[in-house]
């Protein structure tokens, strides 16, 4: 099979861009993977409500916060489990307050104009934190859990390894979530359902079932995110709305629905912001410099589809 | 009254409680309006608005964050409402945008600006240095949120350190903004190799931080930490322990003062736990200061009030009295001093100044 020459090029663009940061800073790729590796697992769920459903969701980083929460106070305190044991639990409960909220809510915004849809899941995310503001205050509770300062050393220096199980989780949910695209026939039919909800109807798909479970399951994903969240960071009622923004650009910078797509694009924005960090004095236009690649991103794909 | 700061409210509560009770002021009760600023400038703004114009409040008790203060200033500016502001340390922006007085003159400063806190931390540790020889410091390096509070902190340290050790530093974005790695700035640290590693960030940065240094195993000899307030399950990790803190209060001073261990008995047998930050005993003090304030000027008239609010010497749960004399810029400057202290058995205590020292200090902090 013949491989693009575009293909080729990118290839060697990455690969040279992998050598010369080697040579220069080695944990940078380290860092910048786990980074990538923690916004891709945040968007994926993002990207599969996006990309099915068709509504973007605002509340997604506040429902990993009240996932995360529903880890901490239920799962661990009350229960005393580890989050990577409380995460199927939460997962279950998390998946069935989507349902709640697509049946109370989405559900009647579907056929309403895009700015609706915004506004409803902007004013989702306004109550969740403010729910949880009320009940635990903005106290911020983080877990103390020996096993996240796991580390190695090569040669002289030591680094961080746990935050490989970002990566590691990253990746399951996009093959994973594939495979049920792909190999089931529930996948199939939300695959139908986001490519044409009017001629899955005819066929015979229950178009609001379908919907109601992709929404539920990618709320179900968020439990998991949310309680691996919980191993790392300090939680707090206005610590989801930074990873609502950097999702959504990553799911537009990889395309709609793209969700192996977001593999790609959080590697190039979390290494770039690890090679922007890794140079003194400039940490604080990691910002710009993922901002300035969305749009870069985002501008280059509309000239390409204009000249189609 | 009013104050911003969720965090802040129960001791806000039985504060207002235990004066209502003993009678209140003047024959009349107190009443409180909280208003939450979740740590947002424009939340802050929206708040300082309802307070003044909604509510008619005679007094603003209240603020951590020196963004949040900035945020608001030119709305207090516009009510000039008496207000004793129990946060905001930056000095080359909160304090600028005060301006001096007269026309500041409402505004009672109760926090150190980061220039007394700084020079506060030279005193310290030159203090330390001499009584404990085997404790030298050549090397500091700062790592600070790259917020509005981090740069006064780093600009303000690097004026007073920076003369006398080797002062380096590096900005991160804090957990707080949605950041999540710290890895650029413990490396940056890690090579500069300090004696004394500080960093100013937030609550949220702490265990991370700390977490973080483990994995990547920097250890330096002095590991302080510099955020207005510690998460609550900081006294439970055992990475906490010998981690040194700039504070003005800790559960220790209540073995030499009797004012602290009053606040600190009313404030668990309200809340429930231990008080996690400085800040409740600085607002406790700030509304005993404010209700004395005005049962001296005989009423909360704004001219007697701030005349009443200047005379005051009010012996404090922090371990010294506080009156109010002129800043750098402002006029009404109260609590001047940090304390230098050291978490030793999921216990703050206190190293240093040595008249309110609890516990010796334990030295290099341990490598992981």
């Amino acid at each position: 099979m013949a491989v693009k020459r575009s293909t080729i090029l990118w290839a060697a663009v990455v690969a040279a861009a992998v050598v010369l940061i080697l040579l220069w800073k080695p944990t940078v790729l380290v860092y910048g993977v786990q980074r990538a590796g923690l916004y891709a697992a945040v968007a994926i769920p993002m990207a599969l409500v996006l990309g099915i459903v068709h509504i973007v969701n605002l509340a997604h980083g506040e429902l990993m916060m009240v996932a995360a929460y529903l880890a901490y106070f239920v799962a661990n305190r009350l229960l005393g489990l580890d989050p990577f044991v409380a995460m199927v639990p939460v997962a279950l409960v998390m998946a069935a307050f989507g349902w709640l909220i697509y049946k109370a809510t989405i559900k009647h915004a579907l056929k309403a104009p895009e700015l609706n849809q915004l506004i409803l899941t902007f004013g989702l995310a306004i109550a969740f934190s403010q729910i949880a503001n009320l009940a635990f205050t903005s106290q911020s509770f983080k877990l103390s859990l020996s096993y996240v300062s796991a580390s190695a050393t090569i040669g002289d220096v030591s680094f961080g390894v746990f935050d490989f199980v970002y990566v590691a989780v990253a990746v399951l949910l996009a093959v994973g979530l594939r495979l049920f695209l792909q190999r089931t026939r529930m996948g199939k039919a939300a695959l139908a359902v986001g490519q044409n909800p009017r001629g899955a109807a005819i066929v015979g798909i229950n178009v609001d079932r379908t919907y109601g479970i992709i929404f539920s399951i990618a709320v179900g994903l968020m439990g998991i995110v949310g309680s691996l969240f919980l191993t790392k960071q300090a939680i707090f009622p206005g610590v989801g709305g930074p990873y609502t923004m950097k999702s959504f650009c990553l799911v537009a910078m990889a395309g709609v629905g793209n969700i192996v797509g977001v593999l790609y694009c959080s590697l190039a924005l979390g290494l770039s912001e690890a090679v922007i960090n890794g140079i003194r004095g400039y940490a604080g236009w990691s910002n710009i410099v993922f901002f300035a690649i969305i749009i870069a991103t985002i501008l280059v794909r509309s000239y390409r589809e204009r000249k189609r | 009254m009013a104050i911003s700061e969720t965090s802040l409210k129960d001791v806000l509560l039985f504060t207002f409680d235990e004066i209502n009770k003993a009678g209140g002021v003047l024959g009349k009760q107190l009443q409180l309006i909280i208003v939450d600023d979740e740590g947002k400038g424009d939340k802050g703004v929206a708040a300082i608005e309802k307070l003044a114009t909604v509510d008619k409040v005679d007094v603003l008790i209240g603020g951590i964050a020196s963004g949040v203060a900035l945020a608001q200033v030119p709305t207090m500016k516009k009510y000039q409402i008496v207000t004793v502001a129990t946060g905001a340390a930056a000095s080359t922006t909160v304090e600028k945008a005060l301006g001096p007085s007269p026309d500041s003159d409402w505004y009672f400063h109760l926090h150190p600006w980061d220039y007394n806190q700084g020079q506060s931390y030279a005193d310290g540790w030159d203090a330390i240095q001499k009584k404990y020889p085997a404790i030298k410091i050549n090397r500091i390096f700062l790592a600070y949120e790259e917020g509005a509070f981090g740069k006064s902190s780093f600009d303000a340290s690097k004026a007073i350190f920076g003369t006398r050790y080797q002062f380096d530093g590096a900005s991160f974005k804090s957990a707080l903004q949605g950041g999540s790695d710290y890895s650029a700035v413990l490396e940056a640290a890690k090579e500069f190799k300090p004696d004394l590693f500080l960093w100013a960030g937030y609550a949220q940065d702490a265990l991370p931080l700390l977490e973080q240094s483990k994995a990547m195993k920097f250890s330096p000899p002095v590991y302080l930490g510099a955020p207005p307030a510690w998460p609550a399950d900081m006294s439970k990790s055992p990475l906490a322990e010998n981690v040194m803190l700039y504070g003005m209060w800790a559960q220790s001073i209540n073995d030499i003062s009797a004012a602290s261990k009053k606040f600190y008995d009313a404030y668990v047998k309200a809340v429930g736990t231990a008080p996690t930050s400085y800040f409740a005993a600085l607002s406790y003090s700030a509304v005993y200061i404010v209700a004395d304030g005005i049962k001296r000027a005989g009423g909360t008239d704004k001219a007697k009030l701030i005349a009443a609010l200047e005379a005051t010497k009010y012996a404090s749960p922090l371990g010294e009295t506080i009156t109010f004399s002129p800043s750098n810029i402002i006029k009404h400057q109260g609590i001047r001093n940090q304390k230098i202290l050291q978490w030793q058995n999921g216990r703050q205590e206190v190293i240093w100044p040595f008249e309110v020292q609890s516990k010796p200090i334990v030295y290099p902090f341990p490598a992981w």
